[in-house]
């Protein structure tokens, strides 16, 4: 299992100081955030993709592959990359780029955006973000498989003989994970095309996930790729947390009571309820941590929250010391042991194509040997 | 005989409150009427002030918590309801509204519903026809004909105005028991993954 970091890159006043970094202060932070991910011993880092403040990374192509240059294990992913507003053509030259220059540690989340006003700053509509996400998803599959496509639909001029430079890594496209908090319909494009199945999971009460999941693996199974536990699931977390849980809440609620998404609403204890938020000890986030799984099932990545909210910098850090030393390591064995066999680990580069090989071999043996 | 759920939803706030005063004549009248029509009824009263937090909570977070997840369940399952708001500065409450606010679109489409309310004076009666209709108009729900207003004088008794105000409550209750009798029991509220398109038609544009 993969458990990793994302971000959403939102420049916010740190409610305790009144003190707002700049946007040169942030993107340093959230490289330093990056780095520090690989080194605390995570599998993941995600960034997400916004054209409008308090938010930075309107670029994270650019980003990852200042990351990937820096790191050497670390697996660069999206949180998410807005398949409505960006050219399906661009994704596939841009992603494919950073997959060469990362040595394949790249995956991408695809996501719709839920910001009207985004969309026409790109020439789209919000009326039309499901249609956009199935029509430019089906293009960028192609644009990553086909040598050589033509290709026509409602939203973007048609390409006569047009290839996608420079071709994916080892004749392999990144993995796709598609993200929705409330489209079924994107669920089944996740399942439709095998592909990954990510929900948010931090804004709303478990039921709602668990319902999602459920729904994405039934569809998984349905359209031939495995059985409904071999889906390939992840899920957003958001924790803070410190050594005794009273620590962690008190430094913690300042934050939680001015956060951009939920601020000014519930309380912490309500919304801790509610959802899946855990502040307290790590051992609070490990029972709660594996808890996830009694509704959604084994599943293969897991990302936690932990840079928002006008968190410092040096906190940060912190959070992520705890997650690398306490928290990450006991929930790896834990959740290892749990799994079954026929289950598979998260899809990475070496092994789509190990599988890409093998199935080669199984249906044109002639042309391998030759 | 069949059992029909009746949900009561109240926006009072006082205590005692003229509208769940209201409320609760009207539920009674209701219970009758049905049983005249051969039916039982159980009846479960959500009192919107108990929710007055978690309402706001939900326009905050998107969803709504627990205690109001009940609550909206109580009144999108339910075979009809009985809708009661005090009138605030010429409409129903904010909290009324607010809560209607939270509920699916969809979620009332062919329920029952008998509209009420509460004021000091009969010179806002018509906020029924003006803003109560009208909002559950827009939820295609299925109104009954008769809404019925209570003023301060309606529950002073003496003049016949009681009188008055017991025979509108009379026929709205019947009303609503014709209704809700000529029709199948709730189906519980739709499930939202039961209809999703497949991915061939997705593809094909057509959902």
């Amino acid at each position: 299992m993969q458990f990793g970091i994302f971000t959403v890159s939102d420049i916010t006043t740190d409610p305790t100081t009144g003190r707002t970094p700049s946007e040169a202060e942030r993107i340093q932070a959230v490289l330093t955030i990056a780095e520090k991910a690989e080194e605390v011993g995570l599998d993941v880092f995600a960034l997400g993709e916004h054209h409008n403040p308090p938010f930075f990374s309107s670029s994270p192509t650019t980003t990852l592959a200042y990351v990937a240059a820096r790191t050497s294990r670390l697996q660069l992913s999206t949180s998410t990359t807005l398949i409505t507003t960006n050219d399906p053509v661009k994704i596939a030259e841009d992603y494919a780029m950073l997959q060469h220059l990362a040595g394949g540690r790249v995956d991408l989340m695809l996501g719709r955006g839920n910001t009207g006003p985004v969309y026409p700053w790109f020439g789209q509509d919000i009326r039309n973000g499901i249609p956009l996400a199935v029509e430019n998803y089906a293009l960028l599959r192609r644009l990553w498989d086909e040598e050589v496509v033509d290709w026509s639909g409602r939203y973007r001029t048609p390409l006569q003989g047009f290839t996608s430079t420079p071709r994916p890594l080892d004749g392999v496209a990144p993995f796709v994970w598609h993200g929705s908090i409330r489209s079924p319909q994107i669920a089944e494009q996740a399942a439709y095309y095998g592909d990954g199945f990510f929900s948010n999971h931090i804004f709303w009460p478990k039921e709602h996930t668990q319902r999602m999941v459920e729904f994405y693996r039934s569809r998984f199974e349905h359209h031939g790729h495995g059985s409904a536990d071999q889906a390939i699931v992840g899920l957003g977390g958001q924790v803070f947390v410190r050594k005794n849980s009273q620590d962690a809440v008190e430094e913690f609620r300042p934050y939680f009571d001015e956060a951009p998404v939920y601020g000014h609403g519930p309380s912490l204890e309500d919304f801790s309820r509610e959802t899946p938020l855990t502040v307290g000890s790590p051992q609070q986030v490990i029972e709660r941590t594996l808890g996830f799984r009694d509704y959604v099932g084994d599943y293969q990545r897991q990302l936690f929250l932990v840079d928002h909210a006008g968190l410092p910098l040096k906190t940060v850090l912190e959070q992520l010391d705890v997650l690398g030393e306490e928290v990450v390591p006991v929930l790896r064995k834990e959740f290892a042991a749990l799994k079954p066999a026929h289950v598979p680990d998260a899809p990475t580069h070496a092994s789509r194509v190990a599988a890409r090989r093998q199935s080669q071999a199984q249906h044109t043996p002639e042309e391998v040997s030759a | 005989m069949s059992t029909r759920t009746l949900a009561v939803v109240s926006a009072g706030l006082s205590v005692p409150s003229s509208t769940r005063l209201l409320a609760d004549r009207l539920t009674t009248a209701t219970v009758a009427a049905l049983r005249e029509r051969g039916e039982d009824a159980t009846v479960e009263v959500v009192e919107l002030r108990e929710h007055a937090r978690d309402v706001a909570d939900a326009f905050v977070t998107g969803f709504p918590d627990a205690a109001l997840r009940a609550a909206v369940e109580t009144v999108t399952g339910a075979d009809a309801v009985i809708a009661v708001t005090p009138v605030f500065t010429a409409s129903y409450s904010g909290l009324f509204k607010s809560f209607v606010d939270v509920l699916e679109e969809d979620a009332l489409t062919g329920t029952p519903v008998l509209l009420a309310a509460t004021a000091g004076t009969a010179r806002h009666s018509l906020v029924l026809e003006h803003a109560m209709r009208p909002l559950f108009a827009h939820l295609r729900a299925v109104t009954v004909p008769t809404a019925v207003f209570a003023a301060s004088e309606d529950w002073a008794g003496g003049d016949g105005t009681s009188a008055e105000l017991s025979r509108r409550i009379t026929r709205a209750a019947g009303e609503l028991a014709d209704v809700v009798t000529g029709r199948p029991a709730s189906a519980r509220p739709a499930d939202p993954f039961a209809d999703v398109p497949s991915f061939e038609q997705l593809l094909r544009g057509e959902a």
